[in-house]
């Protein structure tokens, strides 16, 4: 319980560097803005109280607008996304045994970890972008900046979930 | 009453859900950075201290353009030192050190963060109210234009970028004299769009464009980019151009803002026209 809770303020801080210091910094073609932070969302254990999910995210999320200068855009996102995560974790996930689990390739198996990670990325990037948009006019942009970036983002989360958590042989 | 009790066990998650959900759209609307709200300066305060640390390691990595920048900027400087003077001739007779009087001063400041890959970006800037930086202030690189002062702390200040939907400059054409309105279409942070040029000057590839000086914030002639691309609509007899900024945005690293000592007498000049018809000449207004 207590490693938990350690191990997640780390990936917690971790990962609001990576975003704010580097990741936010990124331009690739100009729009391409990866998100790769609500990771942490993702990664939570399988038997987090929705309590703890919703406070964690919505906190995440200040941490890293309070960087972006847009205060609120990201909690938002990152609120709605911690309260759909339950329903997705449902359908995606397969047998679950030990609550402190947490949600990767080698508990879940890779497609149904890829169909998590997406719909969780896909929804949040959408909302982040039209917040921060806000104009009907540009739809067609926003859309196609959330299709990018999500790429990128689901890459990246793969990537660091099969260097951190590959499967014990 | 213990239904009740047993439906707000049940669904305590919604409610906070909701309440979370609140507080960040009362966040958002708080963002509003023309009234200047309590929210954003804790912010600034709090993520502007480790900015300006990390910060201070990367700078290094940009020393050696940086330095380019600036020398080539020193020589271009000395070369003009006379622009950003007004000349005031009310009476011949007077004597010839009181011909020139100062408009504009220059205060310099180093970039702390930035975005360019968002819709709308900010800069930060590690210098604030203390240093005489006020909210509405110009920002300028040794490049060329970088937007205008939103918000300001005792010791850091917002600048919010070209790069933002609601930033408009009156800009011109250096060689056809035709002034336009400088936007941002949020599609890459080196290409900026200008409308409202009038298409009776025919405007060439390669163009020159410099502020117009319309604007109180902004001296005249300050470099904003060149023509990349134009194309002539028809039906209103504007152009519609793409520029290529002087400025990259991404490797921003120190600016000047810009202090305009007649703002205030301009500004008192423009009142009552300002608010029924205002010309768009201003980044903020």
């Amino acid at each position: 319980m207590i490693k938990d809770i350690i191990y997640s303020t780390i990936q917690f801080i971790l990962l609001v560097l990576l975003q704010v210091f580097i990741l936010d910094n990124v331009a690739l073609w100009g729009f391409i803005n990866p998100m790769v932070y609500i990771w942490f969302i993702i990664l939570l254990p399988y038997g987090t109280p929705k309590w703890l999910t919703l406070l964690s995210s919505f906190l995440l999320g200040i941490c890293v607008d309070i960087f972006a200068g847009d205060i609120g855009v990201n909690a938002f996102a990152c609120v709605f996304i911690a309260f759909l995560r339950p329903l997705l974790l449902n359908s995606f996930s397969g047998n679950i045994d030990n609550p402190t689990q947490r949600p990767s390739i080698s508990t879940q198996g890779f497609m149904n970890f890829l169909l998590f990670t997406i719909s969780m990325t896909l929804v949040h990037h959408l909302l982040c972008f039209c917040i921060s948009t806000f104009a009907w006019a540009e739809i067609i942009q926003v859309l196609l900046r959330t299709l990018m970036s999500s790429v990128i983002t689901i890459l990246v989360i793969l990537f660091l979930d099969m260097i951190f958590f590959r499967k014990a042989e | 009453m213990n239904d009740l009790l047993r439906f707000l066990k049940r669904y305590y998650h919604v409610f906070l859900f909701l309440l979370l959900e609140g507080l960040s759209i009362y966040f958002i609307s708080c963002n509003s950075f023309r009234q200047g709200s309590y929210i954003t300066s804790i912010a600034n305060n709090i993520s502007g201290g480790i900015d300006e640390a990390y910060s201070n390691v990367t700078s290094y990595f940009y020393l050696k353009s940086t330095n380019e920048a600036l020398v080539q900027e020193n020589v271009r400087l000395r070369k003009m030192v006379e622009s950003s003077y007004v000349k005031i001739v009310n009476n011949v007779h007077k004597e010839e050190d009181t011909v020139y009087k100062q408009m504009y001063s220059f205060i310099d400041a180093r970039v702390i963060s930035k975005t360019v890959n968002k819709r709308n970006n900010f800069f930060m800037l590690n210098k604030g109210s203390i240093s005489g930086i006020e909210p509405d202030m110009g920002v300028i690189s040794p490049n060329g234009v970088v937007g205008v002062i939103v918000k300001t702390t005792p010791n850091f200040s917002l600048v919010m970028s070209v790069l933002h939907q609601d930033s408009k400059l009156n800009v011109r054409n250096e060689r056809t004299k035709t002034t336009g309105t400088l936007v941002w279409n949020g599609k890459h942070y080196a290409t900026g769009q200008i409308v409202d040029m009038p298409s009776s000057l025919a405007v060439k590839k390669g163009d020159k464009i410099v502020t117009s000086g319309f604007s109180r914030n902004f001296p005249e002639g300050i470099t904003v980019g060149t023509i990349k691309k134009f194309t002539k609509d028809k039906g209103t007899g504007f152009y519609d151009i793409d520029i290529k900024f002087s400025t990259d945005y991404n490797k921003l690293e120190y600016v000047y803002v810009i202090k305009n000592y007649f703002k205030i007498e301009q500004d008192r000049l423009m009142q009552g026209i300002d608010t029924a018809d205002t010309p768009k000449q201003d980044l903020v207004r």
